[in-house]
């Protein structure tokens, strides 16, 4: 699942990940994604979390994913555009963290320690 | 008609009543002068016995000079022309020695006149004699010692006050001689109204009730002139206490009256020195200063005129800048040539100067107003610049000026020069801080418009990571999504203008990665990941990489850097570093040869770029490794002008530095200066992390 604000970011990570046979979920903001991960018929094996959103931003989102148990498990990878990213990933106890701007090679990497080709 | 017969009875008439007297010798002379009867006064004041001296001759008595002059005979003639004679004079005893006798000689005749002899009545008066001599020397000494007194005027009046005696210490004291006071009034010598006051009178009924006065005061000359004089009077009486007259003692302290004046005075002038001293501390505001300066001169001088005139700024005239006396409306608009004479001595010399009739026939500063004035220059604390204008003090009377009052008046200026002074200092001082204000305030302009461009930099760099994001992953995608359709890459249009579209987006991202480094030198959060690697190595294959560009503009690579340098430093930094330094070289080589050399000095490692390229001037030198600072023309050579800025920081951060040396047109070198084990010394925001 691809949380982020930024529409082209979005659409182009999705891109990839569709090439790469995965199934990609998306959300523009915290909320959206939480709403999408409870409605969800499958769980995603991995959440791409980026940090500046609008409405819920990357902290709330994953505050509220912590106390919801239904989803809580599912490992998040901090996206960002900031040099503090790598803080905020280890605050956060994010899987991981992917700075930007990503790189094709990287993100590819990243999604296959987590999933499997297929998963969402 | 003389009988020298003997007349017994009136002998012993005369023996019996003079027998017994012993204080004077009364005894008869026959007409001759045979000593006819004696006495017991005879026989103690003179010595002889009646039977050795009756019908001796009385010349016996006389001295032997009177004598010889006949005045024994002469005596007895007299006696007999006149009744009487009387006479003073030395007489000799029997035993030869003398006494003043005092003598009366009467003729005695019978009654028909005829002359029968002498009474002859002497008196011994040698002890009253002696005391009159001792009297009259004691008289002509004193006379002596008044005459020889010279600073003292002793001088007797009578009970009326009339100059009686007059001593040469008078003469020289008061000016007339003893002829032209003698008999005038002593009231001559007192100031009129001090005659008008009656004090002369008063001063002998003082002396004449309590026998003495004593005072000090004004007296005239006959030339009119005053002395200070110290008078002693004593009333002079009479044995029988009547007043006879005064005795007059007079000092001429004129010079001790005007020492104990001058030093009254000159006290009253510092301390209203001292005063004005102390006002010019207390207040900033130099009007005041100056207008208290001209009412101190006034008051304590007494001129009533007083101006304080400024040298102007341009130093070519005075202007009036406070003072009394004057018209007010000149105060400010009196200006003064300094050519003309009249500005006078006082600025040319530096000198006071006192303003005689003839300075006034010329006009003074102030113009010909009369009277007498003085001028000093109000000097400068510092003797080699010229003075800041002049003080003049006048009074409409004429009068005369002491040393004191120059020195008073030049107090008074060097007062007046040190208010002129910190008022010029004060504004110097408020000038510099005013401007040291403004240099704060475009300092810190400066330095907000840095930090604004540092920020705009930070935030547009991040900003631009989103979009790069998106445009990396599309491009990626495509190139993945042709290669999975298996279509040859190589050669396609598609294929090689996607190929230019990645690298372009591989520099844009670098830009940005650049940029960044920026921000964070700038904020002091240059981060360092420490390992241990071969920098040896690391420049091998920066070397290689750049064989192909290098070869691409004509220059030649040409290695030394086999050596291993193993060490402990950041090697994605150290990569730029010399990233950086093998562009440049390529980019300014001119298409000659570039070394690279890599050489360990005990615990320092050196890297070494050398061109033979277009140089850099020396002038350009220090501002090479600033931000945003090229030494090549922009419209030649591309680049934003960061690389240095960031290499030389990267190496400070690792305890190092970069040092260059170039000449234009010849080439340059830069060396890259490391120690072994890099040591976090830069900025104190920076960190160093070693990986494990």
């Amino acid at each position: 699942m691809v949380v982020e604000d930024d529409a082209d970011v979005r659409e182009a990570i999705a891109e990839v990940l569709t090439d790469c046979q995965y199934k990609a979920l998306h959300a523009a903001n915290g909320a959206e994604a939480l709403q999408r991960l409870r409605a969800a018929d499958v769980r995603p094996c991995l959440i791409l979390l980026d940090m500046m959103m609008p409405t819920m931003d990357g902290w709330q989102f994953r505050a509220a994913q912590k106390s919801d148990p239904s989803v809580s498990d599912i490992p998040v990878v901090v996206l960002s555009a900031h040099a503090d990213g790598s803080e905020a990933a280890a605050k956060l106890d994010a899987a991981g963290y992917l700075p930007k701007p990503v790189s094709l090679e990287t993100l590819v990497s990243l999604v296959e320690r987590f999933c499997a080709v297929g998963q969402e | 008609m003389t009988d020298s017969k003997p007349w017994p009875a009136l002998l012993s008439n005369v023996q019996l009543a003079f027998q017994g007297i012993r204080d004077y010798a009364i005894f008869l002379l026959q007409t001759d002068g045979t000593v006819a009867s004696w006495n017991e006064g005879a026989r103690l004041i003179k010595g002889y016995s009646e039977a050795e001296i009756v019908g001796q001759s009385f010349s016996r008595f006389y001295t032997p000079e009177d004598q010889l002059a006949g005045k024994p005979a002469a005596l007895l003639a007299r006696a007999l022309q006149e009744g009487r004679v009387e006479d003073e004079a030395w007489r000799v005893r029997k035993d030869g020695t003398r006494f003043w006798a005092d003598v009366v000689i009467t003729p005695l005749r019978d009654r028909d006149g005829t002359l029968r002899g002498f009474v002859k009545i002497t008196r011994d008066l040698t002890a009253r004699k002696e005391a009159e001599e001792a009297l009259r020397q004691s008289e002509e000494r004193m006379r002596l010692m008044i005459d020889s007194v010279n600073d003292h005027a002793i001088v007797m009046l009578d009970s009326s006050g009339k100059v009686a005696t007059w001593n040469p210490g008078a003469e020289r004291l008061k000016g007339y001689t003893a002829r032209e006071i003698v008999g005038q009034s002593f009231e001559r010598f007192y100031p009129e109204p001090e005659i008008r006051a009656g004090k002369p009178r008063l001063e002998l009924e003082t002396a004449s009730r309590e026998g003495r006065f004593e005072d000090e005061g004004w007296r005239v000359r006959k030339d009119g002139s005053r002395f200070w004089a110290s008078v002693v009077l004593r009333a002079v009486s009479n044995e029988q206490g009547e007043l006879i007259g005064f005795t007059k003692v007079t000092r001429d302290l004129t010079e001790r009256k005007r020492s104990e004046e001058a030093i009254i005075e000159r006290t009253r002038q510092q301390a209203a020195v001292a005063a004005l001293g102390l006002f010019a501390l207390e207040h900033p505001d130099l009007d005041a200063v100056l207008d208290r300066a001209v009412a101190t001169v006034r008051e304590t001088m007494g001129t009533e005129i007083v101006a304080l005139l400024e040298r102007s700024a341009d130093g070519k005239s005075l202007a009036l800048r406070a003072g009394c006396g004057l018209e007010a409306a000149s105060i400010g608009r009196l200006p003064l040539q300094l050519g003309s004479p009249e500005a006078g001595n006082g600025l040319r010399t530096a000198e006071p100067g006192q303003l005689g009739q003839q300075a006034f026939r010329m006009g003074g500063v102030l113009g010909g107003q009369g009277g007498s004035g003085m001028t000093v220059p109000i000097r400068a604390s510092d003797p080699s610049r010229e003075a800041h204008g002049l003080i003049e003090a006048r009074s409409r009377a004429e009068r005369a000026f002491r040393d004191d009052d120059v020195n008073f008046l030049q107090a008074v200026a060097n007062v007046i020069a040190a208010a002129l002074e910190r008022r010029s200092m004060e504004e110097q001082v408020r000038m510099a801080e005013q401007k040291a204000a403004e240099e704060r305030a475009r300092a810190s302009q400066v330095r907000d418009a840095l930090r604004e461009r540092d920020e705009f930099i930070s935030v547009a760099a991040h900003e631009l990571r989103t979009p790069l994001t998106a445009l990396q992953l599309k491009l990626q995608g495509a190139e993945r999504g042709l290669r999975a359709e298996a279509r040859p890459l190589a050669g396609s249009t598609v294929g090689l203008r996607l190929n230019g579209a990645l690298r372009q987006t591989e520099r844009l991202s670098l830009l940005v990665e650049r940029l960044l480094d920026v921000t964070r030198i700038a904020a002091g959060r240059l981060e360092l990941s420490l390992e241990q690697f071969d920098l040896a190595a690391l420049v091998r294959q920066v070397a290689d990489d750049f064989r192909e560009p290098a070869a691409q503009t004509g220059s030649e690579l040409r290695l030394e850097a086999q050596q291993p340098l193993e060490g402990c430093w950041d090697r994605l930094r150290l990569e730029q570093v010399i990233v950086n330094l093998l562009s440049n070289a390529v980019k300014y080589g001119a298409g000659r040869p570039i070394s690279v050399r890599t050489e360990r000095a005990g615990e320092r490692i050196r890297i070494a770029v050398t061109d033979e390229g277009i140089g850099i001037a020396e002038a350009d030198l220090p501002r090479i490794f600033t931000r945003f600072q090229r030494a090549a023309p922009v419209r030649n050579y591309g680049g934003l002008g960061l690389g240095l800025y960031i290499a030389k920081h990267i190496v400070e951060a690792h305890g190092g530095r970069v040092e260059v040396s170039s000449r234009p047109g010849k080439g340059s070198a830069f060396v890259v200066d490391l120690p072994v084990a890099a040591v976090q010394a830069a900025g104190k925001h920076d960190q160093a992390r070693v990986r494990a």
